[in-house]
């Protein structure tokens, strides 16, 4: 059946989101050896931070947490989180790579979960891991802590050293997929979105946050600046993206993303007021535009035209003013809200290396660029095309036979 | 008789700082089923495993019931800690004492002790009147069928090819290409199609593994995943073939906007497709050009965004600037749906080409002026807010991609679910190309309308899905669960007291039970098909006599927990 | 007063819950130390479809006072469309205890809304409430069974 070149390949997955997951599963189901890399201290990437997904309107952890479970367990894979890439060497096809593995201060196999290092801690460095994460576990924010040694003398299995430091890791592999996902680009360059003059301006990563049901204010739909409930909420779209000043392209996934969030707001609490700012709702995906127009009909969400021209606090120190124009009125208003969410200002997180290494290549927008005949052949998820859950999956699973039968595919 | 251990952890003070494990061990110790009650630190970190391991092999006790923590936390690592020194899965049963118990009843360490001890008694129960589920193995046959020899398919063959695995391409047309052939180029590269086909067409002649089956018709489907039984006629030809694994990449059809924008009245009104059946003949050579997107999509009859227009749409107007630069090209759209870094840039790329976006809304959708021949298209913009008459002598309708007749049909016989439009429906976003059927994988436009580039991922992606499924070579039944290990059995028939009411079968989401005809009687009996089993346990709970029965969770222990309960 | 006399002091609560959804709640409600009334126990079932109709009789029967099921989203669920069998089913169970004088309120069926630590608290603490205010099942009810 594989040829016997085949079998003795390994391959490196840079990145442990979704289309990194998937692309390690389905390699190491057909039986080849995977190192997974990744720099979060979990695996999941940005879904294992989202509270809900669309269009199911299911919650997002439930489906990831049995394939990271897979993941985990699975013989052929090896997990490096909290792992950077320090270097890359090529000769003969093989691939060196150099990554620096920051062993968590709290030994995830042997913390119990009791929480009395969480109680002893003085400067609040002790954190839960992540919501879901099984086996639940703590770790230390080293910027936070004083050394002060109080966790370590009060942990029954000693699964605390603080003097736990990183070591490097020397893989050497055959291929290399890219999965590493986006992250948000800071919106302060474009002042007219306020972002940062009031604690009620947030980006919608933030809002999903702050408004998850697992965190911590449980789902409840309130206020950063002063805990109350919000009687409007404005959804701004495209901030940031198809802007030529900033990100050209379209991000693919914020529409989607903001109906849903307005969706839940309307479940939690249906008399706030939503109103989405967009330019074109680009709702491609199966039931996306059904999504949609149960957003306009069933749950009043506003949806309107246009983009803000100025988004600015009010000098009562409480709402927030947004100008825009209603391009299908045709009417330049001004109106007040109490919160404001910025969608849209997602960026393809670059590779995870250290400054001065050698890094797939991209093209001009930080998008992986496939069709090079060098160590960027292969790509999934975001950081090739922006995309969504599905599309990721996609990607990753495709990316993932391209780099075992060796093919690269030119888009 | 005494048959089980009970091993009771203490997490280091977690667990016995709020239940007494005094007071629960001594009620334990009366216990004539229980063979000794063991206090330990803990279990999953193992420190003193190994002396409580040899405690239970001198006691000759097989059973061993834990008292931990909850299997989501640290108590799967302690199950797997006495599995590693020989205790089997079937003899050990995990009771969730400290999230389930001690940690959400601190402030009443009575009450908390009472209920561990109910819940260790429920445990205890279980435990006892569990009983095995018998396990079969199957050998996954080494061959893939994929249906339609379209973009999806035909990457999907090849990628299967490359593997080493040997691929029926089964097609309904005589030749291969789907899409492909009817179209020029496609977006967003604006690459010719035609080379990129002979390209593959070269390459799945000269595969060894890829068999082509042109004009084939499937008769019917049966079996399971690593072993589906195909009939199907190829020309005059009947063929059977066992794949292991089934990929559907059959494709869609093109809506043909009949009555629509008074289409098929006035000759120059055409639908996108005959646009591209004109580019084929040669150039397209108009003075004013006007697309009009959304023909029949996102309308009430078919509410969803086709995906494919409005890029189409964009390639065809830039292709007419280009090799017209005196043309004027418009598109009327709704939204313009480019959504990604790709289609984006080609949005700006047929802005910077010339070509005139006006947006209309819904309930005002353009007018198409002219007697005999087309004049002019009066629309409202919905920007400006003025309404503007386009002249224009060519109109086309960009109409979305509908599902393909047949798709019932084939959901039918494969046990699949459709959307309410008619597109194969995945399970969930995780797992997009999964269907309810273990071994069955759709891509493509059969799935949702997508691009000729977007179907060659989704067929590699599906080929690697396939791939996965046929490369197991022998596998157990235990191991079919969507989560590996965590499936715990599946359903079982007593066939004596069946009375073949065919309940059961009604619910089974997963089409794993027949009922099968007694020989020599009018009589019918329930058979459950291991493989794909799920264990979800619906057939037991419509079962109005308890034939169907879940070894390892029977009703027996049901009603047997239910008293222990307080 | 007597009818106080009649109201359950102390109601029992049998949860099945489904190890994709409800258990996860329980477990989270757990790892954060929710502070939970005592009066549920958790039988952990693989999906909500798995609670036959004739054990949560059973469960009333034998002195039980109130029965929760707990299972994923509708359309969410790991066993494609098995839940949706399993609310159909409960759904004519609760007429059932309707018609028969038991009253549907001693069936809770809940899915998709304790997926959360809090939330699994939620359904607990308000249905102990709910329960704590009916009046314990009449002697033929609990009778069904012999121990």
């Amino acid at each position: 059946m594989m040829s016997r070149n085949d079998e003795h390949n390994e391959f490196l997955i840079v990145g442990g989101g979704v289309a990194g997951i998937t692309a390690a599963l389905d390699l190491a189901e057909t039986g080849r050896d995977v190192q997974l890399v990744d720099t979060a201290a979990f695996l999941g990437g940005q879904v294992a931070k989202l509270d809900k997904i669309y269009p199911t309107d299911h919650c997002a952890f439930c489906p990831l947490w049995t394939d990271i479970k897979k993941v985990r367990d699975h013989p052929r894979i090896t997990v490096h989180t909290s792992s950077t890439l320090q270097n890359i060497s090529e000769k003969d096809g093989q691939y060196t790579i150099v990554i620096n593995k920051v062993h968590p201060v709290i030994d995830e196999s042997l913390c119990i979960y009791c929480r009395r290092c969480l109680q002893e801690c003085s400067a609040g460095a002790v954190r839960p891991l992540w919501e879901h994460a099984s086996p639940p576990s703590f770790f230390i924010d080293t910027s936070i802590c004083t050394n002060c040694g109080d966790c370590v003398d009060i942990c029954p299995t000693g699964a605390i050293d603080l003097n736990r430091t990183a070591v490097e890791i020397v893989l050497t592999v055959s291929d290399i997929i890219w999965a590493t996902g986006f992250n948000e680009v800071d919106l302060t360059p474009l002042p007219e979105f306020g972002i940062g003059t009031h604690p009620d301006i947030m980006t919608s990563l933030e809002f999903e946050e702050w408004t998850a049901e697992a965190g911590r204010n449980e789902g409840s739909i309130i206020r950063k600046s002063n805990g109350n409930k919000p009687q409007n909420i404005a959804f701004i779209q495209c901030a940031g993206a198809r802007d030529q000043r900033m990100l050209p392209y379209c991000s693919a996934v914020c529409c989607m993303h903001a109906l849903k969030q307005a969706q839940w707001v309307k479940r939690r609490e249906p008399n706030v007021v939503c109103c989405i700012f967009y330019t074109d709702l680009r709702t491609v995906g199966r039931d996306y535009y059904e999504y949609a127009i149960r957003q306009l009909e069933g749950m009043g969400v506003h949806l309107i035209r246009g983009r803000p021209g100025l988004i600015y606090a009010l000098p009562d120190g409480d709402g927030i003013a947004v100008t825009y124009e209603n391009t299908m009125t045709q009417t330049r208003e001004i109106a007040r809200f109490d919160m404001v969410v910025l969608n849209g200002n997602l960026r393809p997180s670059q590779a995870q290396t250290v400054e001065g290494a050698r890094g797939p290549s991209l093209d001009s927008e930080g998008f992986v660029d496939t069709t090079r005949d060098d160590l960027s052949r292969f790509a999934g998820g975001f950081t090739l095309e922006p995309a969504d859950i599905a599309e990721s999956v996609i990607q990753g699973s495709s990316a993932a036979i391209r780099v075992a039968t060796k093919t690269a595919y030119k888009r | 008789m005494s048959e089980i251990t009970v091993l009771l952890c203490r997490c280091f003070g977690e667990i016995d700082q709020t239940i007494s494990f005094a007071t629960v061990r001594e009620k334990l110790d009366k216990d004539s089923n229980i063979s000794s009650s063991i206090c330990v630190d803990s279990l999953c970190i193992g420190r003193d495993i190994d002396a409580v391991i040899s405690q239970i092999r001198e006691s000759g006790v097989k059973k061993v019931l834990i008292g931990a923590c909850s299997g989501l936390a640290r108590g799967d690592q302690a199950v797997q800690n006495l599995m590693d020194r020989g205790i089997a899965r079937a003899d050990i049963h995990l009771v969730d004492l400290r999230e389930g118990c001690a940690w959400i009843h601190r402030d009443n360490p009575d009450g908390a002790s009472q209920k561990a001890l109910n819940l260790i008694d429920m445990g205890l129960v279980f435990l006892k009147n569990k009983d095995e589920s018998d396990d079969v193995s199957v050998t996954m046959n080494p061959d893939v069928m994929v249906i339609g020899a379209g973009p999806a398919g035909l990457a999907a063959a090849l990628s299967l090819g490359r593997f080493g695995i040997t691929v029926h391409l089964l097609e309904r047309s005589s030749t291969p290409g789907g899409m492909l052939k009817l179209i020029t180029r496609s977006y967003p590269k604006d690459d010719a199609t035609t080379p990129r086909l002979e390209q593959y067409l070269d390459q799945i002649e000269k595969s060894s593994f890829v068999r082509f089956y042109p004009r084939s018709k499937i008769s019917s489907i049966k079996g399971y995943m690593g072993n589906f039984k195909v009939r199907f006629s190829s020309g005059e030809e009947e063929q059977s073939i066992t794949p292991g694994a089934i990929i559907i990449a059959s494709g869609a059809m093109v809506f043909l906007p009949n009555g629509l924008f008074r289409y098929g009245e006035l000759g120059n009104v055409i639908s996108q497709m005959e646009l591209e059946t004109r580019f084929k003949k040669g150039n397209v050579t108009v003075k004013n050009a006007v697309f009009i997107q959304c023909v029949g999509a996102r309308c009430k009859d078919r509410p969803y965004c086709s995906t494919i227009c409005c890029p189409s749409s964009i390639k065809n107007a830039i292709r007419i600037r280009e090799d017209n630069p005196d043309t004027n090209v418009f598109i009327l759209h709704r939204d313009v749906m480019t959504p990604g870094n790709v289609l984006e840039g080609y949005y700006i790329k047929a802005l910077s080409r010339g070509v005139q976006f006006i947006r209309f809304a819904e309930d005002n959708p353009p007018v198409i002026k002219g007697e005999k021949i087309i004049e002019a298209v009066e629309v409202y913009d919905a920007i400006t807010g003025h309404t503007r008459t386009i002249e224009s002598d060519l109109v086309v309708l960009s109409t979305p991609l509908i599902p393909n007749h047949d798709n019932q049909h084939l959901a039918e016989m494969l046990d699949l679910q459709l959307d309410r439009y008619g597109f194969f429906r995945e399970i969930y976003p995780m797992h997009p190309l999964e269907t309810r059927m273990d071994g069955v994988f759709i891509c493509g436009s059969a799935r949702w309308p997508v691009s000729s580039g977007q179907a060659i991922t989704q067929g590699e992606a599906a080929a690697m899905k396939a791939a996965s499924v046929v490369l197991k070579g022998e596998v157990r039944a235990f191991t079919f669960s969507r989560v590996p290990g965590l499936k715990f059995g599946h359903a079982r028939v007593t066939p004596d007291s069946c009375t073949g009411c065919g309940n059961c079968m009604a619910v089974c989401p997963f089409d794993a039970i027949r009922l099968q005809r007694i020989d020599g009687k009018y009589a019918y009996v329930s058979r459950v098909n291991k493989m794909r089993c799920k264990a979800c346990g619906n057939c037991v709970s419509v079962c109005p006599n308890g034939t169907m029965q879940m070894p390892e969770h029977n009703y027996l222990s049901v009603c047997k927990m239910i008293e222990k309960a307080f | 007063m007597t009818v106080e006399k009649n109201k359950i002091r102390q109601p029992r609560i049998l949860v099945f819950a489904c190890k994709w959804c409800g258990l996860i709640g329980a477990d989270g409600a757990g790892r954060n130390r929710v502070s939970l009334p005592l009066n549920f126990r958790v039988i952990p079932v693989e999906c909500a479809a798995f609670v036959e109709p004739d054990a949560v009789i059973r469960a009333l029967a034998s002195g039980i006072d109130g029965v929760v099921v707990m299972g994923c989203h509708v359309g969410g669920c790991r066993f494609n469309d098995a839940n949706h069998h399993a609310i159909k089913r409960l759904e004519l169970l609760g007429d059932l205890f309707d018609t028969a004088g038991i009253g549907r309120d001693r069936l809770m069926v809940s899915f998709g809304t304790a997926h959360e630590d809090h939330q699994f608290a939620d359904v607990i603490r308000k249905y102990v409430d709910r329960i704590e205010q009916l009046e314990p099942l009449e002697p033929w009810v609990t009778s069904l069974v012999k121990k």
